[in-house]
């Protein structure tokens, strides 16, 4: 008994020792030491990059081992996880368009893309997305995967029976202004009492601030966001809520309410098709794509950046640019619905089809142009935790009926608050 | 933390240890339920009998292979729960974003949190699902607890069918209650439509939001803590029962002057338990309110009426990465759990002393 105990217990000892050095062996043979090895990691997330390509990018640089890893969860949080030690770290990371301005002030954890030669491919993407990811000195540290432009999704079917236009030339004519986009609300809940124009107003706040040059913070590290461009954006979000055409869906319910046609437009990025066609399937060929009143915005868009730990950044640049060219970036927007951010790639044919989904509209006259017409505005580094007291309040009007007046005070109060928090004067 | 709430019954220890008999039989006095604390102490006495004066430091040569067993717990337990607890301490007074520079900013960050209303809205939040949940539950568990231990046929069926919601994933569950109190499309609006009565809007009214994670805790715990009543009460002799029916006693008295005040600690216990998981609601309220929209993640759904303190913690963590600023809510909520468990405990003290 007591001899078995003492083996058992020795076997146990050195079963852990052995565990622990082939750990340790499994960590020193992925480090790799100089700036020349042929093995890199990727990490991206489902969806993030055309597996497609990202498959050919393996078989295209025969003499590279590319590991590829599709990270789900919080991407963010892993990331900044993964980048406390230069083993753990990737090699070529995706960052999404969310995240990338609070990545800014630390961009000496990345590699600047334009020293490995980003400033000669610059021309050919868009300016105003390399802006987003450059730095105030003017370091670039990442590539544009993706870019949303946004556009209203408009029920032809719906608009029909309200009396509205239905050609999506007509409609961008007659919804040219935000006012406009409400009138026509106003007639279409009218006519059909079941719809209403919009999801929420939260929606049309995030396209009024995308439209406009200025956020919530402004280049010298100043909170803008009491001033009067926030709160045109504001009242403007307001309007259809006072005038009764918001069905104020904050949560999943929005699937089944676009499949009843409880909503009959949807303002979003050009990824957005892609939610529509997962709620509703069944509402296939109703629906159309039209200009964004008032002006073009954007939603979203990632980059793929290098870190600083990066194993070879010849190679990972090699990689990306590869990945990202026009040809395959016309593939990621087959394969992933990711809009390029080449404007080169707008003249492909996977780009100038017409798609059945949207009655064979060729959707890339609406989004090609409004794409290179985004304005260029300065994104701090604290600006989504900022905005996301606005967008607290706007859900408040909707569910509890709060005084839009009282919300909007408490909103500029709070974040003011999340901005002193975060270092902002 | 989550010792604390274990060694409840334990102040009881001492005494009872000297009430119990050499041959470890229950005293006399079963007031303080029957005897297990006695045989726990036992060990300790056994020790206690070979020389306390020999000193630490042989009992650990002498017991290495049982310290040795207990060892990967703690070499985990430091590793994954103290260094990060004792980190996060260091962080309250830090301003971090997850990767560039730590910066100290000394109590600043818990006076932003004393000045921050949305910290104290979560904290209300918190507050009252924890009532809403914790109430109805420990009531119903203990009905349930007595109805069971009353039957004589499936009871192992009941035992199971009351355990199983507990080891439930609780993603899962949650997203199922989401979607039968949803607004338009759920079950329990269209049943209310059905018979002719105006739907609730369940997951957009900041009470209705707190009622429905509430529910979904309560279904979720009740039987849980009914099979720990049903346990105390099959601890109770039967020939209490019995006096006091002979006594002429019905079955209400009987459940008011004989179950609950032998059941006493075990209902101590589980209150004690319930406000330190109640407390920390968590994944109910993400998992209900989505946490993929970029614009506004984890903000506990329309008006923030579920946004309980953990969540606004994670938010900030890790959707606004302030890191410092996360640590000083984490840990002034350890605070006001810390104080609701010393009051929990004060009462048991108090109660238990009476003659």
């Amino acid at each position: 008994m007591d001899l078995s105990r003492r083996r058992f217990l020795e076997a146990a000892v050195l079963a852990a020792a052995t565990a622990g050095a082939t750990a340790a062996c499994g960590g020193g043979a992925e480090s790799t030491g100089g700036k020349d090895s042929k093995n890199l990691k990727l990490w991206y997330w489902a969806g993030g990059l055309s597996d497609k390509v990202v498959a050919d990018a393996k078989k295209h640089f025969s003499g590279t081992t590319l590991k590829a890893s599709v990270i789900g969860g919080d991407f963010k949080t892993k990331l900044l996880t993964g980048m406390k030690t230069a083993q753990t770290a990737p090699d070529i990371t995706g960052i999404k368009g969310e995240d990338i301005a609070s990545f800014l002030p630390n961009a000496n954890r990345f590699l600047d893309l334009n020293s490995l030669g980003m400033d000669k491919l610059a021309p050919d993407y868009l300016s105003w997305k390399l802006k987003q990811a450059t730095t105030q000195d003017g370091k670039l540290i990442g590539f544009p995967i993706d870019i949303g432009p946004c556009a209203v999704y408009y029920r032809e079917d719906i608009f029909d029976k309200a009396g509205l236009p239905t050609d999506p030339v007509k409609v961008s004519a007659q919804l040219s202004t935000w006012d406009a986009y409400f009138d026509a609300g106003v007639q279409l809940h009218r006519k059909v009492p079941k719809s209403f124009l919009i999801n929420n107003i939260g929606a049309v706040f995030s396209m009024a601030i995308g439209q406009g040059t200025r956020r919530f913070i402004d280049e010298d590290n100043t909170f803008i966001g009491d001033q009067d461009h926030i709160r045109q954006a504001w009242t403007t979000a307001v309007k259809p809520y006072t005038l009764g055409i918001d069905a104020k869906i904050n949560d999943n319910t929005w699937n089944a309410a676009v499949a009843k046609g409880t909503v009959a437009t949807g303002l979003g990025a050009a990824w957005y098709a892609l939610d529509i066609q997962n709620a509703a399937p069944g509402t296939k060929g109703k629906w159309r794509v039209a200009s964004l009143p008032s002006g073009p915005s954007n939603l979203g868009g990632s980059f793929l950046c290098l870190p600083a730990t990066c194993a070879n950044p010849e190679l990972a640049f090699d990689i990306v640019k590869w990945m990202l060219s026009p040809e395959n970036q016309a593939r990621g927007f087959t394969d992933a619905a990711l809009f390029p951010t080449s404007p080169a790639a707008y003249e492909l044919p996977a780009l100038t089809g017409g798609d059945a989904f949207f009655g064979g509209q060729k959707t890339i006259e609406i989004f090609g142009p409004a794409a290179e017409k985004i304005p260029a505005a300065y994104e701090a580094p604290a600006d989504a935790a900022v905005s996301v007291a606005y967008f607290n309040e706007l859900t408040s009007i909707e569910a509890k009926g709060k005084d839009p007046e009282t919300a909007w005070k408490d909103a500029v109060s709070q974040a003011k608050q999340v901005a002193q928090r975060q270092g902002v004067k | 933390m989550s010792s604390s709430p274990v060694a409840g019954p334990a102040p009881t220890g001492p005494s009872s240890g000297a009430m119990t008999g050499p041959s470890g039989q229950p005293a006399p006095d079963r007031r303080r339920g029957p005897g297990r604390t006695g045989r726990r102490f036992r060990p300790v006495s056994a020790g206690g009998r070979n020389g306390p004066q020999r000193g630490a430091r042989r009992g650990i040569a002498r017991y290495w292979p049982q310290y040795l067993a207990v060892t990967p717990y703690y070499l985990i337990f430091s590793v994954f729960m103290l260094f990060p607890m004792l980190y996060t301490v260091y962080l309250a007074f830090q301003r971090w974003d997850g990767i560039g520079e730590i910066q100290f900013v000394g109590l600043q960050q818990f006076r932003f949190l004393w000045d921050d209303p949305v910290f104290w809205l979560s904290i209300r939040n918190t507050l009252v699902i924890w009532v809403l949940s914790t109430v109805p539950m420990l009531f119903m568990a203990l009905v349930m607890a007595v109805l069971v231990n009353s039957t004589r046929r499936f009871t192992g069926f009941y035992r199971v069918a009351l355990f199983i919601p507990s080891i439930t994933s609780l993603v899962a569950i949650a997203i199922f209650f989401a979607a039968v109190f949803s607004n338009d499309f759920g079950l329990i609006n269209a049943v209310l439509k059905a018979l002719h009565l105006s739907a609730v809007p369940w997951m957009s009214n900041e009470w209705t939001i707190k009622l429905v994670i509430a529910a979904l805790m309560t279904w979720q715990w009740t039987g849980y803590n009914a099979i720990i009543y049903l346990a105390g009460l099959q601890a109770i002799p039967s020939e209490l029962y019995e006096a006091a029916r002979m006594d002429g006693a019905g079955p209400v008295r009987i459940f008011f002057s004989i179950t609950i005040p032998l059941l006493r600690p075990i209902i101590l216990f589980t209150v004690v338990i319930s406000t330190v998981t109640g407390l920390q609601s968590f994944t109910e309220p993400q998992v209900m309110f989505g946490s993929d929209a970029s614009t506004n993640p984890n903000s506990g759904g329309p008006g923030r009426a579920g946004l309980t303190t953990l969540l606004y913690f994670y938010n900030q963590a890790f959707d606004n990465n302030d890191f410092g600023y996360a640590a000083a809510i984490v840990w002034s909520f350890f605070l006001l759990i810390l104080i609701l468990v010393i009051v929990n405990w004060r009462l048991v003290q108090h109660k238990e002393r009476r003659p």
